[in-house]
């Protein structure tokens, strides 16, 4: 592992990155956020909304929708457009290449996602009443930091996994494991992402857990807070690992398709 | 160089290379064989995009598949185009030089050197979407040569290129050779490969057909008729004369030309002016297209598919 060639693909990827299709959806997912919030405000008309309801509400916003669609976005093609625009064996004979390709175009999928996350995230706490954005958005900044790398790297690896229908897959997976699953009250729902991330908001953002109180007790974890930030992180780097097998061990050319 | 053993490699039932056995020492070649043929699936193994199904594939010894080593030693230029549209060719040979494990500075000497090389000089630092075919070609092949490689494997290098490209393309290939570099040159243009090499491999149908130079080949060819094209203005009475003297395996009458199918060229090309002034039958013009590495090709295809013995 060589980090200047990660930083290499890292600094060409972003450079190649500022076009106004990007950019424009950066801002889209950073306003998002900033948007609902106003538009609740709005709606409220000054009425009291507790600060769980807030929190919950820029939990669904940050760490789940922007920071799902963000990484989705920029770390499921990785290796797909290099395969449809050909570009992919150029990097593959390369002594630094398609395992440092993969770690830096990652990094710059989650630079994309966390820095439209957390700009999306400062904005939409400096609209929240009543004093309570400070500690709403340290609560949602930890989670989404945590959430952003976990993601990246699943759609990285859904991306390598199927190339060839990366989007279509990473929506498929997305809607069925971390939508529906993760709220399935079995051993297979501690394995989503979903379900790690909102045990945090629970556990970090001071919300009551009583089961008459919260009937969302049963589709969250127990206590403690370290254990899943360390099952967060291990999942990352394991879904990192298994992405960067799949890339060194797989046939990616497309001979088969060309004339040659 | 090259080693494969007993090499298939299977797309699903379809074959891409068929048992192919071959050893190579370091040189110039030129890989030849129609649209198809299994060129660009040898590439492919040979690069180490690809692991062959049955038996073994080695490059300088070595496997290639995520070999680092090998690919120090390796400059790859691919068939298809895969340019990044919105960046210069400079940045782009920049990065792949960097890929390769050269610090900023020296990946950036390297790929402007690489660049002034295939005459990029001017274009440079234009983004590749404002590139002819032509110039993209060059871009293509200055990525491959930009960290000097010893081996430079080459698909249809000359696509897309004008006259002066081909030219400047050949002479830069001439001179890589000439250095002591090793080459693989694939291409379906037989004049092509010609120019640049005599020492070649030609596949179909993903086997190896035949490798060697050309005066090998022709002596595996020895056998098989010469196709032997003339013009004339009176045909059929040629034809007589030539069927008297017992010389083709066969003739056939296509307008006013005559194509005869001899054995024996040599001895035909000495006695047929006699034989013209004697019967008086003026001939226009008279090709043999059998003396090209066409001639060689077609005939091997067809001892190949079981049409000539």
């Amino acid at each position: 592992m060589n980090p200047s060639s990660v930083a290499a693909v890292f600094f060409f990827e972003w450079r190649r990155a500022f076009t106004l299709a990007r950019m424009g959806w950066w801002l889209a997912l950073a306003l998002f956020p900033v948007l609902i919030i106003s538009m609740i405000r709005i709606a409220l008309r000054g009425e009291y909304m507790p600060r769980e309801a807030w929190t919950l509400m820029l939990f669904t916003l940050i760490p789940m929708l922007v920071s799902m669609l963000g990484t989705f976005l920029w770390a499921t093609p990785v290796v797909s457009a290099e395969l449809e625009r050909k570009s992919w064996v150029y990097l593959a004979v390369r002594p630094h290449g398609t395992t440092h390709v993969l770690l830096g175009k990652y990094l710059v999928a989650l630079t994309w996602a966390l820095s439209a996350a957390l700009v999306g995230l400062c904005a939409a706490v400096a609209i929240i009443p009543d004093g309570d954005g400070l500690q709403i958005g340290g609560t949602i900044a930890r989670i989404t930091m945590l959430s952003c790398p976990a993601y990246a790297a699943l759609y990285l690896l859904l991306g390598t996994l199927f190339p060839k229908r990366s989007m279509v897959t990473a929506v498929a997976y997305t809607l069925i494991f971390e939508l529906i699953i993760s709220f399935v009250p079995a051993l297979i729902n501690t394995f989503t992402v979903q379900y790690r991330i909102r045990t945090l908001v629970f556990l970090w953002g001071d919300m009551t857990t009583d089961p008459e109180m919260n009937s969302l007790l049963t589709f969250i974890g127990e206590p403690p807070a370290w254990e899943h930030v360390a099952v967060l992180v291990a999942y990352t780097l394991v879904l990192l690992a298994a992405a960067v097998g799949v890339v060194r061990g797989r046939e990616f050319s497309n001979t088969e398709e060309s004339e040659g | 160089m090259i080693e494969l053993s007993h090499v298939t490699k299977l797309y699903g039932t379809v074959i891409g290379v068929n048992d192919m056995t071959l050893a190579l020492p370091a040189g110039a070649y030129g890989l030849l064989g129609p649209n198809g043929s299994g060129k660009s699936t040898l590439l492919n193994l040979l690069t180490g995009q690809l692991r062959p199904t049955i038996g073994s594939v080695r490059v300088f010894g070595e496997s290639p598949k995520n070999n680092v080593d090998l690919f120090r030693r390796l400059g790859y230029c691919p068939g298809s185009e895969g340019l990044y549209a919105n960046v210069s060719a400079y940045e782009w040979v920049r990065y792949l030089c960097q890929m390769q494990g050269m610090k900023s500075s020296v990946a950036a000497t390297a790929a402007h050197e690489a660049l002034i090389t295939v005459g990029m000089n001017e274009a440079m630092q234009r983004p590749i979407a404002s590139y002819s075919r032509g110039m993209r070609q060059r871009v293509k092949l200055a990525q491959a040569i930009a960290h000097d490689p010893d081996f430079l494997i080459l698909d249809e290098p000359f696509n897309g290129l004008d006259p002066i490209g081909r030219h400047d393309m050949g002479v830069l290939l001439k001179n890589w050779i000439a250095a002591g570099k090793s080459l693989l040159l694939a291409s379906h243009l037989l004049y092509e490969v010609e120019s640049i090499t005599d020492s070649f491999l030609l596949i179909s149908g993903g086997r190896l057909l035949a490798s060697g130079t050309a005066a090998e080949v022709h002596a595996l060819l020895v056998d098989v008729p010469n196709e032997i094209t003339i013009r004339t203005s009176d045909p059929r009475r040629l034809a007589g004369v030539l069927l008297e003297h017992e010389i083709t395996d066969s003739l056939r009458i296509d307008h006013n030309q005559l194509v005869v199918s001899t054995r024996h060229p040599g001895k035909l090309y000495q006695q047929l002016p006699g034989w013209l002034a004697e019967t008086g039958i003026a001939v226009g013009e008279m090709h043999s297209a059998d003396e090209s590495l066409q001639a060689l090709f077609n005939s091997l295809l067809k001892i190949h598919r079981g049409e000539l013995a």
